[in-house]
């Protein structure tokens, strides 16, 4: 450890990983470390099950639940946009070679108390049950709108400037009524809340798009899910990482973060040990003094023996339910995965219901979502704080990462990575320098 | 998703930190050896596949090495998925380096579960006359693990001798034991690897 590097990095959560990894190729000395005795942090897949009963001090699961080890399940709901940022960076830096995905089988809205398939092209939503015989034309006409939009070509706007005009301008502009522009913006477009109908009408054009190209990818649904879980992801950046010379250790606690002239990082002490640094990249876990609170995220994960009801037996999906439907301020979120993904044992189904919290009983918020599972065998409730740096760590050199928010895709977590990156480098991430070969050669 | 192609068989080096892991990595890549481990001539390189003609098969072998997680750390458990065998690796001069190989043993069962696995002692050309690990412990060794072991070689990275050997017979075993799961897999894979999208062809003008 007594060594000097380029950059410590602490933590093995996925937004670290995929710091380090990138660091690392670019070719900086890093070192990375975390203090638990496995990669993944917040973003581990937890196996055998036994842990996860003993990590929510439940006792522990009986003979029913198959064997301990078929098991590994998320702790953050989270699935891959087919084309989103998430997928690029895989493929560009190579990591992809380390994962195998299936594509989830369905995507859905709550709408009434009853879920429905959200309609994603014209075929689907001309026979949608979500909107009525006129609405639909009307909403045809919008993702017509949507797919013939181009940036670069004004010709394709019709009369419509969307940077500067709102999104609820052009919700009116084809007469969508509340309930299509609820499952538009909250299902296709996957916003938390309603603030971006007075936002330039561009973003949720460029959401609309993103969820239409991920679907166009590999069918069924726009979302993708690794194999043996979202653990996975982290571990594949954390070998590009070591490939290109980074140094992990593990179970390592940090007892300071040395800082020296003008507040400025010099290293990293662990008990006796410093390792030297130029700087510090990391988790809000490890800088509790440099970040604060901004929200709380409730995650409720369900074992369930069954798939969800009205889904046609699904072995995955995801399940969104609009603010407005349950009169919330932000949606609630449920993903399934199952045994397919081989995250759990044979006929086992992983339920995650999650949402953003807004009261003082974050439990009874997620009622809706959990009514809509069917029995429950097994339930394990987390609140957990979402954290904000303090600042952009240009001046202390300590580049500090936010927590996991409620979303359901890794979006927001790649713009976190690649604004920390700017941040860090000084160099725009740009996803074609990227792109790395890793001994591709054959003989 | 069936096709018909040579069918890929993932290998992972395992065991200490210093035994030739990376020494046999590169001697299956280009049938070098660079004293002193240079990390820095495997440096970006991640796995390597190698084509083994067999009498009625060919197969290639996908050799992982660990990229030196395990000098401090460990080893991540994604390195093990989808691996069909696992080398354990251990120096014929080094009797620590033995010893241990019962944790990397468990590792490879956990983590790796249908992998077949093999014993690998390298430096054979330190071993001497009065050897730091014996054939006996070795055999102890393979009871122990209930016959876990399918095979054991003596490889020196140094002169390169019995590497290409070890590799060929692994080649095959394999494609004996794995004969049905391998032609099972290529018709039962549904999930996949995600790539670039093949690029369009703009069918241009038509006339």
């Amino acid at each position: 450890m007594d060594e000097e590097y380029d950059a410590i990095v602490l933590g093995t959560g996925l937004k670290e990983c995929i710091l380090s990894g990138m660091l690392s190729v670019s070719g900086k000395k890093v070192l990375h470390i975390d203090r638990n005795k496995y990669y993944g942090g917040e973003s581990a897949s937890i196996t055998p099950l036994e842990e996860l009963f003993a990590k929510f001090n439940a006792p522990a699961p009986d003979e029913t639940y198959g064997r301990g080890r078929d098991w590994n399940v998320d702790l953050i709901p989270k699935l891959l946009m087919a084309n989103g940022l998430l997928v690029k960076l895989l493929i560009h830096t190579g990591v992809t070679r380390y994962l195998e995905f299936k594509s989830v089988e369905g995507s859905y809205v709550y709408k009434g108390g009853k879920i429905s398939k959200v309609p994603v092209d014209q075929k689907e939503a001309l026979a949608s049950d979500l909107m009525g015989m006129f609405e639909k034309r009307r909403f045809r006409n919008f993702l017509i709108y949507v797919q013939d939009f181009q940036e670069d070509d004004a010709k394709t706007w019709k009369d419509f400037d969307p940077s500067t005009a709102n999104m609820q301008s052009l919700y009116d502009k084809f007469g969508l009524d509340k309930n299509t522009q609820d499952f538009t913006g909250h299902a296709l477009a996957l916003y938390l809340n309603d603030n971006y109908l007075q936002q330039p009408a561009i973003q949720t054009i460029r959401r609309i798009k993103l969820y239409s190209d991920s679907l166009a990818r590999y069918g069924k649904s726009p979302y993708l899910y690794p194999m043996y879980g979202l653990g996975e992801l982290p571990q594949g950046f954390a070998r590009l990482s070591a490939i290109y010379g980074g140094t992990y250790m593990l179970d390592k606690p940090i007892d300071e973060i040395v800082l020296g002239e003008g507040g400025k990082v010099v290293g990293v002490r662990s008990g006796n040990e410093i390792a030297k640094c130029k700087q510090v990249y990391c988790d809000p876990s490890y800088v509790p003094d440099r970040v604060r609170k901004k929200a709380q995220v409730i995650r409720c994960i369900c074992l369930l023996d069954h798939p969800i009801p009205n889904t046609k037996d699904a072995l995955s999906t995801q399940i969104i339910i609009p603010q407005k439907q349950v009169g919330r301020n932000s949606d609630i979120y449920i993903s399934v995965v199952s045994y397919t993904h081989q995250v759990a044992a044979k006929g086992w189904f992983i339920a995650m219901v999650s949402t953003t919290v807004e009261t003082n009983d974050p439990e009874s918020e997620i009622k809706p979502g959990l009514d809509l599972l069917g029995p429950i065998r097994q339930k394990f409730v987390s609140v957990s704080d979402y954290y904000e740096p303090l600042d952009d760590g240009t001046q202390s050199q300590i580049f500090i990462s936010e927590s996991y928010d409620a979303t359901t895709h890794f979006e927001t977590t790649c713009l976190d990575v690649i604004k920390i990156y700017k941040f860090g480098t000084g160099e725009e991430f740009d996803f074609s320098k990227v792109k790395v070969e890793l001994g591709e050669e054959e003989q | 998703m069936a096709m018909v192609k040579t069918p890929v068989l993932k290998v992972i080096l395992c065991g200490e930190y210093g035994v030739g892991k990376s020494s046999i990595f590169r001697r299956f890549i280009n049938n070098t050896f660079v004293p002193n481990s240079d990390r820095r001539s495997t440096l970006g390189l991640d796995h390597f596949e190698k084509s083994y003609q067999l009498t009625d098969k060919t197969v290639k072998l996908q050799l992982w090495d660990t990229g030196g997680m395990e000098r401090i750390a460990s080893v991540t458990s994604s390195y093990y998925k989808f691996a069909e065998a696992a080398i354990l690796v251990f120096s014929l001069d080094n009797a620590s380096s033995f010893h241990v190989l019962s944790q990397h043993l468990l590792d490879i069962v956990t983590y790796a579960e249908n992998a077949k696995i093999f014993l690998c002692g390298n430096k054979s050309d330190l071993e001497g006359s009065s050897p730091q690990v014996t054939d006996a412990d070795i055999e102890t060794f393979c009871e122990q693990c209930h016959n876990l072991i399918s095979t054991t070689y003596k490889t020196s990275c140094k002169t390169g001798k019995g590497i290409e050997e070890m590799f060929t017979d692994i080649a095959m075993q394999l494609v004996e034991s794995n004969r049905s799961r391998i032609e099972l897999q290529t018709l039962d894979h549904d999930s996949f690897k995600i790539s670039n999208p093949e690029p369009v062809e703009d069918p241009g003008c038509s006339c």
